[in-house]
């Protein structure tokens, strides 16, 4: 993607979520009283002059981009395979989402050793033996740390239980 | 209280092994976390944030202020001996840092940047300890539209100057504004967008989100690209610095930790833009001006100089007005406001105590920052060589537990997450995250401050200008607009 199409993109999107905030997001979203006398106290107020400047950054955007050169290089350092790295990143997603639910489920310690190897895999890792340990030692280290010196009840799971 | 009676006070805060111990493993963990390609001084401070919360409020601050020095002068060792800057501060150290590496003069480079980096960190420590009581006691008579005013041109130049582009910077700005709103409304506490969720309620968790925007989006970018960060490393050489040679560049270094006060003391402008300035001004003002980028040891001095300037610096808005002068500092707020302080004027009548603990325990950082920054010279190795691929899942336990720990809610780390797509979204889009970040720190106070002097004034703007002080911010924003409008035009017809 060229800087040119990052601008466009970029201020087609922020003049999309002013419209959006504006004319649904703001009147449904947020709850004003009935008797407000002063618009300018009503808590649509500050919401609403954010969403209307976004909207003025996103027509200045449209400006600018329309100015900047056409440019045929990417804006971005280019990766040897994107195809397989876009399955990555569906992949981190996964995890995170995976990792989110099972938190409260198999308790932080139990999910953090999966979620280690799996992110050290998905980062093609040269050092497979080294990832095992770590999986396993910084994730207890942490608990102790957290569960037995700050006190903080890190969650524990259902199945087993740490001491 | 007498002057005598807050140095005491702060003596008693922290003249003991626990404080002093907390600023050296601060120093440790930030010039290990600036020395690692890709975890950067920001990072180390946003990991080390919720270690800090079982601590004593002084110990966990100055722990945080030592992560953010040692991170700061950690960042040149990769930059002269990788061509990697652990920080964006330390990118005008590769100029004649790695030409001198490469020459097999690392050693030299290395040791030059730490004598630099001692110096300067001197130099803005004492700015602190001078100017920042002097602001804080001027900042008292501020009213709401005063504050309004100061938070309004803070965040016009952050978002200015934090990138490449004034819009872009703006479009975050806007984007953490907006995102501050989430939660009950400030005066009437009716649902802003919080979709009858109590987890939203209080709004969104602050450290949540600065970690989410500023460690997940690296992890996310090793998934992305796992070999992007492969480098070769330099050995250090036998020639070291000399007394002659800080001699020789005592000139720029002094220069240079000027200019990184000056532009410290200014939220928003942080330490690259200083460390760069302060090179330039070496080189043009330098005998030996052929030889920068070729492995000229002022060249190092000065950027490190620079960088290091700011440091103390920044925190003189930060405990002055309650105004985050940069990134890191923005997140060291998360440590007052964890611990029931609130940086800004009146906490120099309410807790005078731990702020002087706080000098003191700055004006003993340099000492440590040589002793440690000596050792991490010679023991790079290990350090430079802890592979990316398994330091990131680490990262990414650390963030778990961590975000965690801060309200032990689940929900927060989903946000965590959430705000990592975000920052690597806008990374991808050239959107620099500082603003983001600042303007979700400060939005509550603008809107807040905005509000109040409605009310005062029955909903007259007028209000908004009341005064020479309100007239003042108003004057510089409008100036930095024009300015940075006008150097962005400039730029676009040179291109042209």
């Amino acid at each position: 993607m060229s800087k040119r199409a990052i601008q466009f993109q970029l201020g087609i999107g922020a003049c999309l979520a002013c419209l959006f905030l504006i004319l649904y997001a703001i009147p449904h979203w947020i709850s004003s009283p009935s008797n407000m006398r002063n618009i300018v106290l009503s808590p649509r107020f500050w919401p609403s002059i954010v969403a209307g400047l976004t909207g003025l950054v996103g027509l200045g955007l449209l400006v600018v981009s329309r100015s900047t050169p056409h440019d045929r290089g990417p804006a971005n350092t280019p990766i040897d395979a994107p195809r397989a790295g876009l399955l990555r990143l569906t992949g981190l997603a996964g995890l995170m989402i995976a990792t989110f639910w099972l938190l409260p489920r198999l308790g932080m310690v139990w999910v953090s050793i999966p979620a280690f190897l799996a992110l050290a895999f998905l980062a093609r890792t040269r050092h497979p033996k080294t990832a095992l340990v770590c999986a396993v030692a910084v994730p207890v280290l942490l608990y102790g740390f957290f569960a037995h010196v700050a006190g903080i009840a890190i969650p524990q799971g259902d199945y087993v239980r740490l001491p | 209280m007498s002057m005598i009676d807050n140095v005491m006070a702060g003596f008693a805060l922290v003249g003991n092994v626990d404080a002093f111990l907390a600023l050296a493993i601060g120093i440790v963990i930030g010039v290990i976390g600036g020395a690692i390609p890709g975890i950067s001084a920001t990072m180390a401070v946003a990991l080390a944030l919720p270690f800090t919360f079982p601590m004593q409020p002084v110990n966990g601050i100055l722990l945080l202020l030592g992560v953010y020095k040692g991170g700061i002068f950690g960042g040149s060792i990769p930059a002269i001996l990788i061509k990697t800057p652990g920080t964006p501060a330390s990118s005008a150290t590769i100029l004649d840092g790695h030409p001198m590496a490469e020459r097999g003069e690392a050693g030299r480079a290395l040791g030059m940047a730490l004598w630099a980096s001692c110096t300067a960190d001197v130099i803005s420590n004492l700015s602190l300890i001078l100017l920042a009581g002097w602001l804080a006691s001027f900042a008292l008579s501020f009213g709401p539209p005063e504050f309004f005013a100061l938070i309004l041109f803070s965040l016009t130049i952050i978002a200015g100057v934090s990138g490449e582009s004034l819009l872009r910077g703006a479009l975050s700005a806007l984007l953490g504004l907006l995102l501050a709103t989430i939660g009950l409304d400030l005066v009437y506490g009716t649902n802003r967008f919080t979709f009858g969720n109590p987890n939203l309620m209080g709004g969104l968790n602050f450290i949540a989100v600065l970690i989410g925007l500023f460690a997940i989006p690296e992890v996310i970018n090793t998934v992305w690209n796992p070999t992007g960060h492969v480098g070769k490393v330099r050995t250090l050489g036998s020639k070291w610095v000399t007394v002659a040679d800080y001699r020789r560049c005592f000139r720029s270094i002094l220069r240079g930790s000027f200019i990184g006060v000056f532009l410290g003391s200014i939220p928003g402008i942080g330490a690259a833009p200083a460390a760069f300035l302060s090179y330039s001004e070496a080189r043009r003002t330098s005998p030996n001006k052929a030889n920068f980028g070729k492995g000229e040891i002022e060249g190092v001095a000065a950027s490190e100089a620079g960088n290091n300037g700011v440091a103390g610096a920044t925190l003189i808005p930060l405990l002055a007005l309650g105004v985050p002068g940069d990134v890191i500092t923005a997140i060291i707020i998360g440590a007052f406001m964890v611990h029931g302080l609130q940086p800004g004027p009146m906490m120099f009548v309410m807790n005078v105590d731990i702020i002087y603990g706080l000098f003191i325990g700055l004006i003993l950082s340099s000492g440590l920052l040589f002793i440690v920054g000596s050792l991490a010279i010679r023991g790079f190795k290990p350090v430079a060589d802890i592979p990316k691929r398994i330091l990131m899942p680490i990262v990414l336990v650390l963030c778990i537990y961590g975000v965690f720990a801060v309200n032990n809610s689940i929900f927060d780390v989903g946000v965590m997450f959430v705000m990592g797509w975000v920052g690597f979204l806008m990374s991808r889009y050239h959107i620099p995250a500082a603003p983001f970040l600042i303007a979700f720190i400060l939005g509550p106070l603008l809107e807040d401050n905005f509000r109040q002097s409605m009310l005062m004034s029955g909903g007259t703007p007028d209000i908004l200008l009341r005064g020479p002080i309100t007239w003042f911010f108003w004057a510089l924003t409008l100036i930095t607009i024009i300015a940075i409008t006008r150097g962005t035009l400039d730029k676009a017809r040179e291109k042209d």
